[in-house]
């Protein structure tokens, strides 16, 4: 019944699709875009332009996870630090990050460090500003539990500040991964070689349309599927906020 | 032991300066338990929280074995009033009484039998591994004061602790506290706005007038030290000093 409900609208979009599918070039049959897509993505470009997306994606996306946590629970501690810096990080926030590939583009070429660096440049923002936010907000009465029995220092860290600001930390951590994926098709538009990105640009300049369109599709799934991974990740660290019901308040 | 001295406090914000605090002194002597009672609002948790070294007093001292305190002594334990707040959310009963202990570097096996004990002495042996959201607010309540209590301190700081449970539950709670204090001669700073108990379980009752706030009268409770809950209760010296009490806080009130 569950498993209905779930490909009913799925499977009608795939009908509408089909019907209006031939009536241009530009928008072939689903049937021809599904051969595209096993032909190919279950072909060396596995290995030679989607697991390298995917890579360079994971690791600028766990760098800014590591920035962001580890420069936001300082700054979240301290008022002062806070006033200073915060007017900043909104503005860099709001610089839209697909804007700073020329610029870092100048600064680390156009290899795997700058694909990555654009990654982390556009998802640390979220994940920092977050964090910021959770660890300001820390309940004051746990604050004063914990200097009344003596948790200070690293237990603090483990025990207080980083559970208390978890729910804002995973809401960051979801934001970021959504800007994540569009930086990794974007840095690989630029001047690249390889990557699901340049795959799909070249296809679209060849005229591959069903080719074009089967890659589209694939960043459609990896969304899907990264976002329901990180879903499962954080209905496990957050088990007790949920069920606290502080969730729902 | 404890000694408060002139000790004034106003919470200060911009364009505000809210006088707490006048003027207590105040001394509490090793393993005495005193009883704090006052009208809401007259800065009974602003007192419990400058004694705490949670809160930095804006003129005269507090001085624990004659050190003035500046911070959270070490072996001291409060039991807050906002009793829910005070627990982890994150962490099981057994964890929330046990990480204070962990901090204090208990070994696991005395670690194991004092979580155990307090939580068997509050009642709450079968609730160790629940959430505190999973609990009634009677009985985060009576976590917070197995926490205290685990953790074996010299002064024990408690504010309103039995605000949330029922009558029966008080009732074992105050004997509770009453044997704890024998037992392990705990220098106990009690609050509570139930002049009852505070005439039941203090040695002292000190009542403290409304805001801005100084100590109206330092009350000895003279009744028998073994105290039983059906025959204290019933002494004719236990209604006259309940009366007394009584009388004392409607003074502070009216004085508003
Ligand atoms: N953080 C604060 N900032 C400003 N004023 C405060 C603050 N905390 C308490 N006050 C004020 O100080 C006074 C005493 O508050 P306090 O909480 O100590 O009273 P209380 O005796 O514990 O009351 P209750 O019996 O209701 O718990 C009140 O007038 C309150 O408004
Ligand atoms: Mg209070």
């Amino acid at each position: 019944m569950r498993a209905v409900r779930l490909l009913a609208l799925p499977a009608l979009l795939v009908l509408l699709w089909w019907a209006v599918s031939g009536s241009s070039f530009y928008l072939p049959s689903p049937l021809r875009v599904g051969q595209a897509f096993a032909e190919t993505w279950f072909s060396e470009r596995l290995t030679d332009d989607v697991l390298p997306s995917v890579g360079r994606l994971l690791m600028g996306y766990a760098a800014a996870g590591l920035l962001g946590v580890g420069l936001g629970v300082p700054i979240g501690s301290s008022p002062r630090l806070r006033a200073t810096l915060e007017p900043v990080l909104e503005f860099f926030r709001a610089i839209p990050p697909p804007v700073l590939v020329p610029l870092i583009m100048l600064l680390a070429g156009i290899d795997t460090p700058m694909k990555v660096l654009v990654i982390v440049s556009g998802c640390l923002w979220p994940i920092l500003l977050n964090t910021v936010e959770g660890v300001r907000a820390l309940d004051e009465v746990l604050a004063d539990t914990c200097r009344m029995y003596g948790v200070r220092g690293l237990a603090r860290l483990r025990r207080l500040v980083l559970p208390g600001a978890a729910p804002q930390i995973m809401t960051g951590l979801r934001q970021a991964l959504s800007i994540g994926i569009i930086l990794m098709v974007i840095s690989e538009m630029f001047a690249s070689s390889s990557g699901l990105g340049f795959t799909i640009v070249l296809f679209q300049r060849q005229f591959q349309i069903a080719e074009m369109w089967s890659g589209i599709l694939l960043l459609g799934l990896l969304g899907l599927g990264l976002s329901a991974l990180f879903r499962r990740v954080e209905r496990r660290v957050l088990s007790w906020y949920y069920g606290s019901g502080a969730a729902r308040a | 032991m404890l000694e408060i001295s002139a000790l004034n406090k106003a919470y200060q914000s911009p364009g505000r300066r809210v006088e707490a605090i006048r003027s207590i002194t105040l001394g509490v002597g090793a393993g005495e338990l005193v009883c704090v009672v006052g009208p809401s609002g007259c800065g009974k948790t602003t007192l419990l929280r400058c004694v705490a070294g949670l809160l930095p007093a804006s003129g005269g001292e507090v001085r624990l074995d004659g050190v003035p305190v500046t911070g959270p002594p070490p072996r001291m334990a409060v039991v807050f009033q906002e009793y829910g707040r005070s627990l982890f959310p994150w962490m099981t009963v057994r964890q929330n009484v046990e990480l204070p202990l962990k901090e204090k570097r208990v070994p696991a096996a005395r670690r194991r039998e004092l979580v155990t004990g307090s939580l068997e002495a509050v009642g709450l042996a079968d609730a160790a591994d629940a959430h505190p959201w999973q609990l009634s607010g009677g009985m985060q309540q009576r976590v917070a004061i197995a926490r205290a209590v685990a953790y074996e301190p010299q002064v024990l700081l408690m504010d309103e602790p039995f605000a949330a449970v029922d009558a029966q539950t008080r009732a074992d709670l105050e004997d509770l506290i009453l044997r704890l204090w024998r037992d392990l001669e705990v220098t106990t700073l009690f609050v509570t706005h139930d002049i009852d108990e505070a005439v039941y379980l203090g040695q002292r009752v000190i009542v403290l007038s409304s805001s801005p706030t100084e100590v109206m009268e330092d009350l000895k409770i003279d009744l028998p030290p073994g105290r039983d809950q059906l025959t204290t209760r019933s002494l004719p010296r236990f209604g006259e000093l309940r009366g007394h009490v009584y009388r004392q806080i409607q003074r502070a009130r009216g004085e508003r």
